[in-house]
């Protein structure tokens, strides 16, 4: 089953995140700000270039598109 | 807060020390300025380049210090500026510590709430923007939380100082009789086991070891926390610890199959999330939010660049549209007190030379700096305005697709964008990327963004050669500055063989009102530092060149065989390609070093704009330069201005912030060749076009 990445979403649709395969220091830091396997996640803006504007707890995040491409999520 | 009064000392020994802390974009600097008022102190955290802020007052007869914490998200310290909060409050043991909490965002808020409690902390919540979270629906049962953490909670409106008289009797109750919350996060049998392990371990081995601090460091320890790994370097045992630590990782990581900051933070945010649904309340509103629809159009995959230009575009326009009445006064105040100096030193019978000195040199020089103060506050005024309503964080986001051109991110973007109010804050802000390559390159680029010091040079020039266009022309060298950055960007990515930007991710906080009386403060900081830079660096260099435009004894003031004229001399051929080939641009180009103002105050000292014969004010300024100058040679003499060395402030801040003499040497030389070349080009070609 090919799996998908955070980057591949659109705007509205929510994700649940199955892994993040960012590196260890920026993978720390999206931990601490709610961003891990597991947690809930609606995509704001996706201009598919660019960064993505993601919404996770209830503030909205700009996440780098190299770093939406190594998370991988599934639809829900 | 009526109860509230301002301390008559400063120097006075506090007796109760607040740490105020926060998550970034929660209204901690409103919380900060709407306790302590402008009684504030601004210095560095000792052995750190980050900026430290402490205000007093006075509260029920006793001296409260606060002492403003950096805004973080978590305790974990991975870089040197997230140490200063753990480090602050487990080593100088403030008698409170003050978390302010974003009402609308509490889940990711209590993440931080948690560690707090985890490191034993004299913890009281203050909650802000209650009335923000009502508005979208959601309720707070402030009672419950505050049973369900231990810890006092009390709901409060920073800006508008309300529940402020409540917050400060219940931090000085929690000062008297100190509660540590007993909440204790419960991380599993299998990661509790590992730390009992390090526990025991440590107990056995060091019977020094702090027991209060048992639980906290064992924790770290596992989260791979900078200072604690810094503290335990140090210890004999800390080869042996080390690897006990990374065994408990291995068999954690083996039995979760996750890395261990996953584990934890996947537990201290199901806890927070049990937490939330017993004390909120949502309603769904049908107000549309009004953010959304305004990252509708700033956030816009075509607008949003335009809109940001235009913004910037707005910035200047406003600042010298609002500025100009203004400096009209100050050019006449600064006229009528040389009328009456030297009316007053006259009839005093004071010598020639000593009027000259008074009105020549300090009147002419500090003044026709001074002059340019409603400038300086008003672009920092809206400056505030601009990063207190949430918009920065857009621009990072609008501007990453291009910064990546250049080898950086979007929040990149952000050092440059202060960088037009000053260099040194610019090149400081540089701390927030991640990686040292990224940092040196963004340091590298910052000077070329036109600072607020610049300002000035335009404006006299400007004022006096291009007064209907003035707005653009100032535009279009702002421009230019960015452009050059962006060669310059490229450039360095190639020769660092750059390949990738850093990973990127900024919180896009809701936009909000500024808070006016932080906005001011921010501004009068601002405005103070440079009536102070007027009144020290730019005075003594006026004095300066008003001595070398005065000797040797006998020549006649500002002559050019007086010393000034002979330096000036001296360089104005490396200039003659372009355009101001002039003695005095020779010196205060040569002396703009200093300080960019000085260029001006050094045109105002030699041309000698307190004379009586020739008026008062720039406007006699103005003339004396029509006569030395083009319009054409005007422009490129700003060219050169904004792209020269920058000022010895901005190279000092390099050299600290790289930790070497190289790269403020190199910056020197490139940015002024550079700025030749440039100043060549628009001089030559201009010619060649047919201006003059």
């Amino acid at each position: 089953m090919p799996r998908e990445r955070l980057s591949q979403f659109s705007k509205g649709e929510k994700v649940k995140i199955l892994g993040v395969h960012c590196g260890k220091d920026f993978s720390r830091r999206l931990s601490d700000l709610g961003l891990f396997d597991g947690a809930k996640v609606e995509i704001i803006k996706n201009d598919h270039f660019g960064p993505v504007i993601i919404k996770i707890l209830n503030s909205k995040l700009a996440l780098g598109r190299g770093e939406a491409n190594k998370i991988y999520v599934e639809k829900i | 807060m009526a109860a509230v009064k301002p301390t008559k000392s400063m120097s006075k020994k506090s007796n109760v020390t607040i740490g105020l802390t926060g998550n970034p974009n929660t209204g901690k600097s409103t919380l900060f300025n709407a306790l302590t008022g402008a009684r504030q102190h601004v210095g560095n955290w000792p052995g750190k380049t980050v900026e430290k802020k402490e205000g007093e007052f006075t509260y029920q007869k006793n001296n409260i210090k606060v002492v403003d914490l950096p805004g973080s998200y978590s305790l974990t310290a991975y870089t040197e500026e997230e140490i200063i909060t753990s480090e602050f409050i487990l080593e100088e043991k403030p008698d409170v510590v003050v978390q302010i909490v974003d009402a609308q965002n509490l889940e990711r808020n209590l993440f931080l709430t948690l560690q707090l409690i985890e490191l034993g902390a004299p913890l009281v919540l203050a909650v802000n923007m209650v009335d923000l979270a009502k508005k979208d629906g959601i309720s707070i049962d402030f009672k419950q939380l505050s049973k369900l953490l231990n810890a006092p909670v009390i709901p409060i409106g920073a800006k508008k100082k309300e529940g402020l008289d409540h917050l400060m009797k219940v931090i000085l109750r929690q000062a008297k009789s100190p509660q540590v919350s007993k909440v204790k996060l419960k991380y599993g049998t299998e990661v509790d086991d590992e730390l009992n392990k390090i526990k025991e371990w440590l107990l056995e081995s060091d019977p020094k070891i702090i027991k209060t601090e048992l639980d906290w460091s064992a924790l770290k320890l596992l989260e791979g926390d900078l200072r604690i790994e810094q503290k335990m370097t140090q210890k004999p045992y800390y080869s042996e610890l080390k690897l006990l630590v990374e065994k408990s990782l291995a068999h954690l990581e083996g039995v979760f199959s996750r890395n261990i900051h996953t584990i934890l933070a996947r537990t201290r945010y199901g806890f927070i999330k049990g937490l939330s649904q017993e004390i909120t309340a949502s309603c769904k509103s049908s107000r549309t939010n009004i953010s959304d629809r305004m990252d509708c159009l700033l956030t816009n995959k075509f607008l949003g660049i335009p809109t940001f230009l235009l913004v910037v575009w707005l910035m200047f326009q406003a600042t010298f549209k609002l500025s100009g009445p203004l400096m009209g006064w100050i050019e006449g105040f600064f006229g009528m007190i040389g009328d009456k100096v030297i009316t007053l030193l006259g009839n005093l019978g004071a010598s020639e030379w000593f009027i000259s000195l008074i009105v020549d040199g300090i009147i002419g020089g500090v003044g026709g700096v001074l002059v340019f103060i409603p400038i300086i506050g008003i672009l920092f005024l809206l400056m505030a305005i601009l990063e207190d309503s949430g918009y920065m964080a857009r621009v990072a986001y609008v501007m990453d697709k291009l910064m990546h051109r250049i080898g950086l991110h979007g929040k990149a973007s952000i050092p440059l964008i202060l960088g037009f109010g000053c260099n040194v804050p610019g090149i400081m802000a540089t701390r927030t990327l991640e990686t040292k390559q990224d940092r040196l390159l963004a340091i590298l680029i910052n000077p070329f963004m036109s600072c607020g010091a610049r300002l000035p040079v335009y404006a006299l020039f400007t004022g006096a050669f291009f007064s209907a266009y003035q707005g653009w022309i100032i535009f279009s060298l702002y421009l230019l500055g960015i452009l050059v950055a962006i060669v310059a960007g490229l450039v360095f990515k190639k020769l660092f063989s750059k390949k990738l930007s850093s990973p990127f991710v900024i919180e896009l906080p809701p936009y909000r009102w500024p808070a006016l009386r932080g906005v001011f403060i921010h501004a009068f900081e601002k405005v103070w530092i440079f009536i102070k830079k007027a009144g020290t660096i730019i005075l003594a260099f006026s004095v300066v060149i008003w001595l070398l435009a005065s000797l040797p004894a006998g020549v006649e003031y500002g002559a050019q065989e007086s010393y000034a004229g002979q330096i000036g001399e001296t360089i104005a051929p490396v200039f003659e390609p372009l355009g101001f080939g002039n003695w005095e641009s020779g010196v205060a180009l040569m002396f703009g070093f200093v300080a960019k103002e000085v260029v001006v105050s050094t045109y105002g000292t030699l041309y000698g704009i307190g004379d009586i014969e020739s008026g008062e004010g720039t406007l006699s300024l103005s003339e004396a330069l029509q006569n030395d100058f083009t319009p054409l040679s005007a422009y490129a003499l700003m060219v050169f201005v904004l792209l020269y060395v920058p000022c010895m402030a901005a190279l000092a801040v390099i050299k600290r912030e790289t930790n070497s003499w190289k790269w403020p040497l190199f910056t020197a030389v490139y940015m002024t060749g550079i700025a030749w070349l440039m100043a060549f080009i628009v001089y030559q070609g201009g010619l060649l076009l047919g201006f003059n």
